[in-house]
């Protein structure tokens, strides 16, 4: 060791750090044994997860077999559950959330790459970062006191008697005007998850190498059909990617929602009824579960539900993402 | 002009006394161009005269202003806030560094050629109908022509035909820059730009390139950027030597080459800096 070392001095490069060379013989070892536990820490966490809602649901699931699944039963009193309800909330409120996010996360983007000046580019992503870090809880009291009261004075009654009135449209777009209910949810998540989609938008349009622009630009190209015909086919999955990666929030948020859902275990075709999702279902009724009923089994066994979901998203989304890279 | 002049340079002058341009119509004709970066300067009191239907090569060493010169003519400067150009560049009559000028119409009349191939993520037919299809409405036989048309002139056309749909990024090198040339041409333009075209490519493709030049000048007005030497002197007609934002010379491609009026041209072309 030392003698590798003193040739190292003989031949005038500078030593350089490594193992072996200062007597700290274990120092590398320990590091890596260090960094190899917390790996496997992460996945024995991951793996605990699964392991816990799995068995705790089981009574549920065996109760109630597949019909757990496709039942939109919520009787605490008879002791019957079903997970239907909470699945079609969480299912339709992130809809609705993606398909207003993704138009305004994509404008948002587009002019920040595209057309903002340079002096505004800067503030504006700064201000959309910060939006993804405003905790969900704010979004929820906000919701409740400045959207829900607008929903139902203002834009409620304006859906009824416009798009309302297409006959077709009808059966989204009626009943009562509470200011809760599903739009509402879509649309407070909508304001959570844009800053994710608009983020992850920016910088797959910023990636785009500027000669391939410059091309699209140099035969005559608007900057919309630079953006429709060039960009946008080069960053297709990337940008699926990260839609997913805003999906995955909006399926699992809680608190925001729980706040403007309704919280009302029904299905109906309105978008103006209230509803329930899985998290604010568990959020809400987990207090009320004794250990040991039924009751506390079915709230796991929706919450193993919400993880399936969520994993199948997350895995699209980096399927497409990494695809996007190659 | 309150630029500072190191040595002054008769320019027009200088211009007149080329053998190459003598009779042609002047396409692009620029005067007294100046160019910044921000605060930088990058062209400095720029005058020349590009002769139609001629080749005009640009050589100097790396950051003289010869690429910044190209991108005035297409007005690509205007995609990046801090960049600016005063003078005059007229084409046609028009000056099209004027604020009134459409920079898409006028990137339609003065196409563009990069050093690397820049094939648009989608099939050899679209990348050449793409530039068609944002100044034209053609139907799908006269697409098709265009198409065929502008793949012929590039000498492109017999080794893709069987492949039109498949994606452009599947074709070598060589043959993406004559795609990129092709999708510029189809256009129609009157003026194309050429930055370095061959300086990515293998020297077969890069002589198949300059024989393309020789073809397409019949049409086109060509300015092409090169640090190739040898290819300015088998290429241009008309060649014009930059150093530090400066026009330190034009002439015709035989006088730059075989004498130079100016010492600054005769070290550079004989490789004592640059």
């Amino acid at each position: 060791m030392s003698a590798s070392a003193g040739s190292e001095f003989s031949d005038g490069s500078a030593p350089k750090p490594g193992p072996g060379r200062t007597g700290r013989d274990w120092a590398d070892p320990a590091f890596s044994g260090l960094a190899k536990a917390c790996g496997i820490v992460v996945l024995v966490l991951i793996g605990g997860i699964i392991v816990v809602m799995l068995s705790g649901g089981r009574l549920a699931f065996t109760t109630f077999g597949p019909g757990f699944l496709t039942s939109s039963a919520w009787n605490p009193v008879r002791d019957v559950y079903g997970a239907l309800t909470p699945i079609f909330g969480t299912i339709v409120t992130s809809v609705i959330g993606l398909v207003v996010a993704v138009p305004l996360a994509f404008g948002c983007a587009f002019y920040l790459t595209e057309m903002a000046p340079r002096w505004l580019a800067g503030p504006v992503g700064t201000a959309v970062e910060l939006l993804a870090a405003v905790p969900s809880i704010i979004f929820g009291m906000w919701g409740f006191f400045v959207i829900v009261p607008i929903m139902a004075r203002d834009i409620q009654p304006a859906l009824i008697h416009s798009v309302g009135r297409v006959w077709f449209l009808h059966p989204f777009f009626s009943g009562a005007p509470f200011g809760t209910g599903l739009l509402t949810g879509g649309l407070i998540l909508a304001v959570m998850v844009t800053p994710f989609i608009a983020a992850v938008m920016r910088d797959v349009f910023n990636s785009m190498p500027p000669v391939l622009k410059e091309s699209a630009y140099g035969l005559g190209s608007t900057r919309w059909d630079v953006m429709r015909q060039v960009v946008l086919p080069w960053s297709r999955t990337a940008v699926i990617g990260g839609i997913m990666l805003g999906l995955g929030r909006a399926l699992g948020e809680t608190m925001a929602i729980t706040f403007v859902i309704g919280n009302t275990n029904r299905i109906s075709a309105s978008l103006f009824s209230p509803g329930n999702t899985i998290a604010s279902l568990i959020a809400l009724e987990f207090p009320e579960s004794a250990a040991g009923s039924l009751k506390l089994s079915a709230l796991l066994a929706l919450g193993f539900v919400l993880m399936v979901i969520s994993f199948i998203t997350l895995a699209c989304s980096r399927l497409l993402l990494r695809a996007g890279k190659a | 002009m309150t630029t500072m002049q190191p040595t002054p340079t008769p320019r027009l002058a200088t211009v007149h006394a080329g053998a190459a341009d003598a009779g042609a119509r002047t396409m692009i004709e620029i005067e007294n161009l100046d160019f910044f970066y921000g605060a930088s300067q990058a062209l400095k009191d720029i005058s020349i005269r590009f002769p139609e239907r001629q080749v005009t090569g640009m050589i100097g060493p790396s950051g003289c202003g010869k690429s910044t010169l190209l991108r005035v003519l297409n007005r690509m400067y205007d995609l990046y806030p801090g960049q600016r150009a005063t003078g005059k560049v007229m084409l046609d009559g028009e000056n099209i560094i004027g604020p009134q000028v459409d920079a898409s119409r006028l990137r339609s009349r003065v196409g563009m050629v990069f050093q690397k191939p820049t094939p648009f993520p989608m099939s050899i037919e679209a990348n050449i109908a793409f530039g068609v299809k944002l100044h034209e409405r053609l139907s799908r036989a006269d697409m098709a022509d265009r198409v065929e048309d502008a793949l012929r002139r590039v000498a492109l056309w017999d080794e893709v035909k069987d492949r039109l749909r498949a994606n452009a990024t599947g074709l070598s090198g060589g043959q993406q820059q004559r795609l990129c040339i092709a999708r510029t041409i189809a256009t129609r333009p009157e003026v194309i730009l050429l930055d370095e075209p061959t300086s990515a490519l293998d020297p077969i493709s890069t002589a198949r390139i300059e024989e393309l030049l020789d073809e397409l000048k019949r049409d086109f007005t060509i300015a092409i950027v090169t640090h190739n030497l040898q290819q300015a002197a088998r290429c241009a007609d008309q060649v014009a030597f930059f150093f530090m934002g400066e026009l330190v010379e034009v002439d015709s491609a035989g006088a730059i080459f075989t004498a130079p009026k100016q010492k600054r041209t005769q070290d550079y072309i004989t490789g004592r800096f640059g």
